[in-house]
């Protein structure tokens, strides 16, 4: 396996200051919807509850140090050793554009923080947060469809990419193949 | 079928629209556009509910040419899958290969050879020369002028060809690969290039004067659709759509990944100086008329400075990154365009995710469309300039 860049030493590892900001603000705010945050690497994030995430998307959306305008994508992963689904929201700031000194202090060199929830599988409701970011719309159904997470407090979530009677959410790492649809018969990839 | 809602227009004139008259009575239709209209670029259907030949709401209806990639990308190995990553915008391969290939080098820590970025910075200014190119002739053939679109059909046959000889394919490429590119280029390749870049630079102003300083083509796209600056954002409209309504962000000058801050370019904003207003489709057209020049740019800028060497990293046969995960976001010809990749140790992906930039931007004609005349409908979903493999990926 090659690794180089991980193999650079035994210095500490930089952190990522747009991540650090953002915590430290929340925990001012909102300590209690705080579980976990990674601050360095190539993939910083703040872990919140369920509960506290409306709270904290409504920060970062709107204090004056943070102006996170933007929901750029929702995922979903689905984690059955643990029990467990992520919904992972990478957000991204047009209102405030980096300077260049973030640039080579960053390893990941790119100014979005990410927000990660983590919720049971067998009961997987998250609240929306659509109506924090228009744009969540859309990723949320498709979550909803691929992944099968129930974002609560919504209009109508329906599925977009799927025809609405597909069975189960295929991303679901135990989503079996169906045998036909509609009478057309479905070649599993194993078998093709 | 229509419900049959007692709705009239008496009263109610909207401007420039002579057909309803005062006295006439008219009624709510709900009818489709596609999912097979020439006016949605692809598979798009879009269910209107208008008053008259008014938008009053439309719901669009996507997911026709869904083929499931972030399954398949669980499914097989990274190199394996690559080439999936060609059909999301099949007008950017070059583009989407990039990036994906940014994301799987990112995971591992694989470093890529000088050349084969500067190569990688060349194919996917070229491809978005070639992807603006079609966006413009296509407008036109949206709006009706036939003309454009052959004309710029001229010079983007002669960039295919030039990808044809590096890849091998004229639309798929599946040249950039994970930690270079599939072969180097030969010196007769850049002559061939640079003459290339010359005929574009050359041909550009033939097409403004036929669309850009048109009235009739102003007419249709003056202050039409506006999409303004707090609506983009909101909605995540990336691309040259969101720099049209004024935002200054690129994420090649803002964020840059690969070696883009070696080049110097400039980033247009609308509104444009020629005519309209922020965020309407004339900037946006002229927006992609503007970048095509930056583009020429770059390109040039990346043949002078490229060095010599190889093009293709040590990658072991069976890559296998170790547990993390990494977002990879990067400038699209249509937006950003992002990679959300998890990784458990094993030779292929345990969760990808990406985030076409056409996705949010079409989502946004829900909100902006209302009130549109029918006709301007197809000029407003022509002016965002979406690829539909890229919204169902």
């Amino acid at each position: 396996m090659t690794n180089e860049s991980d193999s650079q030493g035994s210095e500490a590892p930089p952190e990522d200051p747009v991540t650090l900001r953002a915590l430290a603000l929340l925990r001012k705010a909102h300590p209690d919807a705080v579980v976990d945050a990674v601050t360095t690497g190539r993939h910083p994030y703040i872990e919140v509850t369920a509960d506290g995430l409306c709270d904290a998307c409504l920060l970062l959306r709107d204090h004056d140090e943070l102006l996170y305008d933007c929901c750029h994508l929702v995922t979903g992963v689905d984690r059955p050793d643990d029990q467990q689904i992520e919904v992972v929201y990478h957000l991204v700031s047009y209102a405030r554009l980096p300077d260049d000194e973030y640039r080579k202090r960053a390893e990941k060199n790119d100014p979005w923080v990410a927000l990660k929830v983590r919720v049971p599988r067998d009961k997987p409701e998250v609240p929306t947060v659509s109506n924090v970011w228009t744009g969540a719309d859309w990723h949320e159904r498709e979550t909803y469809d691929l992944v099968g997470v129930i974002f609560t407090g919504r209009e109508e979530l329906r599925r977009i990419l799927l025809p609405e009677d597909w069975p189960g959410h295929p991303l679901r790492k135990d989503w079996e193949f169906p045998v036909e649809y509609h009478g057309v018969p479905i070649v599993p990839p194993e078998a093709q | 079928m229509s419900p049959r809602a007692e709705s009239t227009s008496t009263g109610e004139v909207h401007e420039g629209q002579p057909l309803v008259g005062r006295d006439l009575r008219t009624e709510e239709l709900v009818f489709n556009m596609g999912p097979q209209h020439p006016a949605t670029h692809g598979v798009l259907r879009v269910v209107i509910k208008s008053d008259g030949e008014v938008v009053r709401s439309l719901e669009p209806h996507i997911g026709n040419l869904h083929r499931s990639s972030e399954k398949i990308g669980e499914e097989l190995p990274y190199y394996q899958w690559l080439p999936y990553v060609d059909r999301w915008d099949y007008l950017a391969a070059m583009n989407n290969e990039h990036v994906a290939c940014m994301a799987i080098e990112r995971l591992g820590g694989l470093e890529v050879p000088e050349r084969a970025e500067y190569i990688r910075i060349i194919v996917a200014e070229v491809q978005r020369i070639l992807s603006h190119l079609m966006a413009i002739g296509v407008y036109g053939l949206d709006l009706g002028a036939f003309t454009p679109f052959l004309h710029q059909f001229r010079e983007r046959e002669r960039g295919l060809d030039l990808l044809d000889h590096i890849a091998g394919a004229r639309l798929l490429y599946h040249y950039v690969r994970i930690g270079g590119v599939k072969r180097d280029v030969s010196k007769e390749w850049i002559d061939e290039l640079e003459v290339f870049l010359d005929a574009v630079e050359k041909r550009l102003p033939d097409y403004n004067t036929l669309l850009l300083h048109n009235h009739i083509f102003q007419e249709r796209t003056c202050g039409i659709g506006v999409i303004d600056r707090e609506v983009a954002v909101r909605w995540g409209v990336t691309g040259p759509a969101l720099r049209a309504a004024g935002v200054s962000w690129d994420t090649r000058r803002d964020a840059p990944y690969s070696i883009y801050d070696r080049f110097e370019f400039d980033v247009p904003v609308g509104p444009s100086p020629i005519a309209g207003v922020a965020g309407d489709c004339f900037a946006r057209h002229w927006l992609r008329v503007r970048e095509v020049t930056e583009s020429v740019k770059i390109v040039r800028q990346a043949l002078g400075q490229m060095p010599e060497g190889p093009v293709m990293a040590r990658v072991p046969k069976s890559y296998k990154p170790p547990v993390g995960e990494v977002y990879v976001r990067g400038e699209n010809p249509r937006g950003e365009l992002a990679t959300y990749m998890v990784s458990e140790g094993k030779d292929r992906a345990y969760r990808i995710r990406c985030r076409g930039p056409s996705f949010s931007n079409i989502a946004v004609i829900t909100e902006v469309s209302e009130g549109l005349l029918l006709g301007d409908l197809v000029a407003m979903i022509g002016s965002l300039d979406i690829v539909l493999g890229e919204v169902d990926r």
